[in-house]
């Protein structure tokens, strides 16, 4: 059978990674340019760099942040673009904005989603800066492969976890 | 789905050391895929990337005996074969011939992604890091280009491509243990017969 477009946006699943990509590229090119990323991104980062600040004071450290920067007498860190949680949120928005479901599982599935990849997000930047102050040797293996890997696996969670409770919902109403 | 989420946490664990253990094939297998693919686009073919310590070197054979020689780090390439692998272990039967053929055939495309996107960094840095040869050889177009897909393939390709692979190969089995019917199947008016 050959596939046409048409068939293609009639499949669900076909569907849905047609509006996966299409939503994913839209959002990281809105972020690329220069006047989102001031006003936006660098304000974001800023403001997760002081919730770790937060989070790393309550604990006992010695901590500053100066813009998105926190240090210690014993370790510091510099947030960037990527270790921000935007990235995965935006993928985890996409998924659920491309999935069959009512509007307003939708924004239940984009608040949540984003709060809780926020606070995996958060708890993932205070233990990387402990293991850079008891285990440097193991920072850049844990930051990379560890952290990043189990961020991008709990976002996938998450979805799978909406899409069980709202967009199954969703379809058998329909 | 419960055993699905329940397993996930202990398949990530194994798809960590499984990489662990294939790291250094992983290593040379972009490494050297990556280099087919940018010599296959470039006159004269001067370019060789070789992996060394899990970081790849971009050497290029026209380059002064004294030059620094750039690096790539291949973890943060390839490290996303983790997730793919953790999310096909989580799944029901994941040592069944079917789920095996998919799991091959996803790993392939996620492969492809991962030389893509070592391919771009090699492109990235002879548009941008080599003074002014980078600026007489390439245009501002061809930098945006570059810097533009480079961008795209590290922050929403690497962290997004093993879930959209690992989705576009398990849609109907994911769609199942979500309970959720396939309406396109069902004939939309009274008395006809459904497609076969």
């Amino acid at each position: 059978m050959k596939l046409t477009a048409r068939e293609l946006w009639r499949r669900p699943d076909t569907r849905f990674l047609i509006l996966f990509l299409a939503i994913l590229g839209v959002s990281f090119f809105v972020i690329a340019l220069n006047f989102v990323n001031n006003a936006f991104v660098v304000p974001y980062t800023t403001f997760v760099a002081k919730m770790s600040g937060v989070a790393l004071a309550l604990l006992g450290e010695d901590i500053t942040v100066r813009g998105v920067v926190l240090s210690s007498p014993r370790f510091a860190v510099t947030i960037y673009n990527g270790c921000n949680g935007l990235v995965t949120s935006l993928i985890f928005i996409s998924g659920v904005l491309a999935f069959p479901a009512s509007l307003s599982s939708k924004a239940i599935g984009v608040v949540g989603g984003l709060l809780s990849i926020q606070l995996i997000n958060l708890i993932r930047i205070v233990s990387l800066f402990y293991i850079g102050i008891y285990l440097p040797q193991y920072f850049s293996q844990s930051h990379i492969f560890i952290w990043q890997s189990i961020v991008i696996v709990a976002g996938v969670a998450l979805w799978v976890i909406w899409a069980n409770f709202y967009g199954v919902k969703a379809i058998k109403r329909n | 789905m419960r055993r699905f989420l329940r397993r996930l946490p202990l398949m990530l664990v194994i798809a960590m050391v499984l990489w662990l253990a294939m790291r250094p094939v992983l290593d040379w297998g972009v490494s050297a895929f990556g280099q087919v693919l940018v010599r296959s686009f470039e006159y004269p073919r001067v370019t060789r990337i070789v992996p060394e310590e899990h970081r790849a070197e971009v050497r290029r054979a026209d380059f002064r005996a004294d030059s620094k020689i750039p690096t790539l780090s291949l973890t943060e390439i390839h490290f996303n074969t983790i997730v793919l692998l953790a999310l096909y272990l989580a799944l029901p039967k994941p040592g069944s011939k079917h789920q095996l053929e998919r799991l091959f055939m996803s790993w392939c495309i996620l492969f492809l992604t991962q030389t893509i996107n070592l391919v771009l960094h090699v492109k990235f840095i002879y548009a941008f890091s080599l003074g002014e040869w980078s600026l007489a050889q390439y245009s501002d177009l061809a930098r945006n280009f570059y810097g533009f897909l480079r961008y795209f393939t590290d922050l929403p390709g690497r962290f997004g491509f093993p879930f959209m692979i690992w989705l576009g190969f398990n849609w109907e089995l994911l769609t199942a243990s979500l309970g959720i019917e396939d309406q396109q199947d069902s004939p939309k008016k009274k008395g006809r017969k459904p497609r076969s």
